[in-house]
């Protein structure tokens, strides 16, 4: 065959016309087959499992057929965002992370492409039965975008056998001062003599990070308060900063950063790490990573700030929306409330997952009180919705990621001080940080005109409806 | 006298008065050739550069929520990124990172491939293929190797610096505001530099033999060679290895994401294209995200003017 352009590019040419036909054949395929009535999309591969039995029945009850993916959180989010916002094809129901539906939320509130939930959350009386704080996380402008999957109630994890081993009684911690204290005078030590200490009373982040925020939610703080204004630039903050400080760094210290998964696995193996923040979904979770620790774990509840003040704060979230696109709104709250808020069903995923739900009743079912062989066979389920009702309530807002990140960055600040000053005007220091980071945040707030009242002016363009 | 007509005169004479359909379309066909040979790569510039650079143009000057629902503010979005401590950040640790690879890796990988050029021994192509080979597997897979790396008390790098010094067990590479460009330009050295060697091995593989040897009986030393002979030869390929790496530095996103799982703390991995992603995918606010990426295309030509300028490559190519 003689082609004018040389050999090389007919290969080209015949590979590029031999790709593109698979892959038409392959769309056209999938276009020809049967489409499902539901597309589920969520991040968490665990949730997927166990809500395939359940899903498997509703298709049966319903003469349908649901089909979910498990895709990345960060690529779920991202394509998410795009999509949504150009009217590219999207999942109908999607589960969404923490403090990722502000990102969703930044324009006017007609644009935001989730199903408002608020009439049927409330017509439904799901308001009534659901910690209602919860709906919080997934609230915007007084709008409900999205159902909470869990409660996640947050308790201290330990090594039993060395804490007991070294004569601390748990049920005396019962103030983080008083955790501190005993960190400081019987757990933090240099056992063989190097300089470097070889075990730490508990694993903290040295930058703060999802321990220091939720050390301040169960102070009483708020990132955001109920208007959407900023909130985290007051006392309760700089008192919380200023503790959390002094363990972590200087020579007090009764922290070590073991940081995540395997890392801190083989701190809590090698006893490294006495304690450390473990709410409902982290259980399983570490029984995983450490089996060899089964019988050797317990939990207690978080120490107090105060005497007689909440013993646990929250960590993490998910919640599940209805996308606009939907191709049936009516099948997609059925199945979102046969998934979320059918009690034997939670119960039955508490067995699976040992994640709390926020439906009250659901804390009845007797998988709750199961002893736990791993965490010495204390009924971690009862323990944790025996706190359940003292999670604090967190406002979601389309700043929360910004406003996380500036209250990390005002910490690295103010620990950056200490090293270089010591105590000499820290409390001053870490004010006037927490301040100015605040402010940062607001005036990088006041620049969305979208959130400002009149939003009619804007020009609308792209596919989305 | 007179002319004789013959046939074919006659008509070409014709054809020349009133061509036919065919010889039309023939003409036809022959001018658009040229055209039609490049209307894919015009096409392919048009729908992949010429129109998201006007629309980023046009989106620079608007602010955005997502890519639905837009506002004209001006200049506002400039203002905005050039007044935002962010940005300097960014701009700063992009810079710390550009000039540490000018000066460590660049200078690592031509002492590479100036050793790699110099023996004869059979372990010559080993070594290429071992130095060169972290540039196979990419940032991503490097950041997440040097995650372990790095990990205090635990990681490889913190066991062998402590064994050495004495120090550094629990040295915070990734959590120490101080400490996180350090990580991400050792990180890359690893990465990089065997790639760089590559293209200076092969600029010294292409100096002339004979003037080598004409210099050494002209009596030079081994400085004399190099400044007088190799220097000059590999001129051309240090620039372009030293723009391509600047252009690279200043684009730098993928190594510290990875690396830090975000920016690091106090922003101390943030980036300049880090910081258009965080406005464009994490904010949805594309308008800032388009006046970061106009602003680092104006950086990114000044450098690059600016060292092909001052290494005067394009005058002795003129």
């Amino acid at each position: 065959m003689n082609f004018p352009y040389g050999q090389a590019p007919l290969a080209i040419l015949i590979l590029a016309l031999i790709a593109g036909a698979v892959v038409g054949y392959d769309a056209l395929l999938r276009q020809s087959g049967p489409q499902p009535d539901l597309v589920f999309a969520t991040f968490v591969k665990e949730h997927a499992d166990a809500y395939v039995p359940v899903i498997e029945q509703f298709e049966k009850d319903h003469d349908v057929r649901i089909q979910i993916q498990v895709v990345e959180q960060r690529a779920l989010q991202s394509r998410l965002q795009a999509a949504l916002q150009v009217g590219a094809d999207v999942p109908d129901m999607v589960e969404l992370m923490y403090d990722t539906l502000g990102v969703f939320t930044k324009g006017p509130i007609e644009e935001v492409r989730f199903v408002d939930l608020t009439k049927r959350v409330n017509d439904t009386g799901l308001i009534d039965n659901v910690v209602t704080s919860r709906f919080g996380k997934w609230t915007d402008r007084g709008h409900i975008f999205a159902l909470p999957h869990d409660l996640h109630p947050v308790m201290l994890a330990y090594r039993r056998d060395l804490v007991e081993e070294l004569g601390i009684d748990v049920d005396k911690l019962t103030t983080w001062d008083e955790f501190a204290r005993v960190g400081r005078e019987v757990a933090t030590k240099d056992l063989n003599g190097d300089g470097v200490p070889d075990r730490y009373m508990i694993n903290l982040p040295i930058q703060g990070g999802d321990a220091l925020r939720l050390l301040l939610l169960q102070r009483g703080g708020q990132l955001f308060d109920e208007q959407g204004d900023i909130a985290f630039d007051d006392e309760r903050t700089v008192e919380v900063f200023l503790w959390y400080l002094k363990q972590v760094q200087g020579q007090d210290r009764i922290a070590f950063d073991a940081g995540w998964g395997q890392n801190l696995a083989r701190s809590m193996l090698d006893g490294l790490c006495l304690f450390y923040m473990c709410p409902d979904w982290r259980t399983r979770q570490f029984q995983m990573d450490v089996p060899q620790l089964e019988g050797k774990m317990a939990l207690m509840p978080l120490p107090a700030w105060e005497e007689g003040g909440s013993r646990t704060s929250t960590w993490g979230g998910t919640g599940l929306a209805i996308t606009e696109q939907c191709k049936d709104v009516e099948l997609a709250w059925e199945l979102a409330m046969h998934l979320y808020f059918n009690r034997k069903e939670q119960g039955r995923r508490f067995e699976q997952t040992q994640i709390i739900s926020p439906l009250r009743s659901a804390w009845n079912e007797p998988s709750f009180d199961k002893p736990n062989p791993y965490f010495s066979d204390q009924r971690i389920g009862r323990m944790y919705a025996d706190l359940a009702p003292q999670v604090p309530e967190e406002q979601s807002n389309a700043y929360m990621k910004m406003a996380v990140n500036r209250l990390s960055e005002a910490f690295a600040n103010v620990s950056l001080y200490h090293r270089e000053h010591g105590e000499v005007g820290l409390r001053e220091y870490t004010e006037k940080e927490i301040k100015r980071v605040a402010d940062r945040t607001r005036e990088v707030m006041a620049r969305n005109i979208f959130l400002q009242v009149d939003t009619g002016e804007s020009d609308q363009e792209g596919g989305g409806s | 006298m007179s002319q004789v007509q013959t046939p074919q005169a006659v008509a070409s004479g014709v054809l020349a008065a009133k061509p036919s359909a065919g010889a039309r379309r023939y003409k036809f066909r022959k001018a658009i050739t040229p055209y039609s040979f490049l209307l894919p790569y015009f096409l392919v510039t048009f729908v992949f550069f010429l129109y998201p650079l006007l629309y980023a143009t046009i989106l620079s000057f608007h602010m955005t929520s997502g890519p639905g629902v837009r506002r004209f503010v001006g200049l506002d979005n400039f203002a905005f990124v050039l007044a935002d401590p962010d940005f300097h950040r960014a701009l700063y640790n992009t810079a710390f990172f550009a000039v540490c690879s000018l000066l460590i890796q660049l200078p690592l990988s031509f002492g590479l491939a100036m050793l790699l050029n110099s023996g004869k021994s059979r372990l010559k192509g080993f070594f290429r293929l071992a130095i060169f080979a972290p540039n196979l597997v990419g940032q991503v897979f490097v950041a997440i190797l040097f995650t372990m790396l790095f990990t205090p008390r635990y990681g490889l790098f913190n066991r062998i610096v402590h064994i050495l010094t004495g120090f550094g067990l629990e040295q915070r590479w990734l959590t120490d505001p101080r400490w996180v460009m350090p990580a991400v330009v050792i990180a890359a050295l690893w990465l990089y530099v065997g790639f760089n060697m590559i293209y200076f091995l092969a600029a010294l593989q292409n100096v002339s033999r004979d003037l080598v040897e004409a210099a050494w009986i002209d009596g030079a030393g081994p400085w004399g060679v190099f400044w007088n002979v190799t220097r000059p030869a590999v001129t051309p390929v240090a620039t372009f290895v030293v723009v391509v790496s600047s252009i690279g530095s200043f684009q730098l996103f993928e190594l510290p994401y990875v690396l830090l799982q975000g920016y690091g703390p106090k922003n101390s991995g943030l980036t300049i294209v880090g910081y258009l992603y965080s406005n464009a995918f994490e904010n949805g606010d594309l308008g800032t995200a388009a006046a970061v990426g106009w602003l680092l295309t104006l950086i990114i030509l000044t450098i690059s003017l600016i060292q092909i300028k001052l290494s005067g490559t394009m005058e002795n190519d003129g």
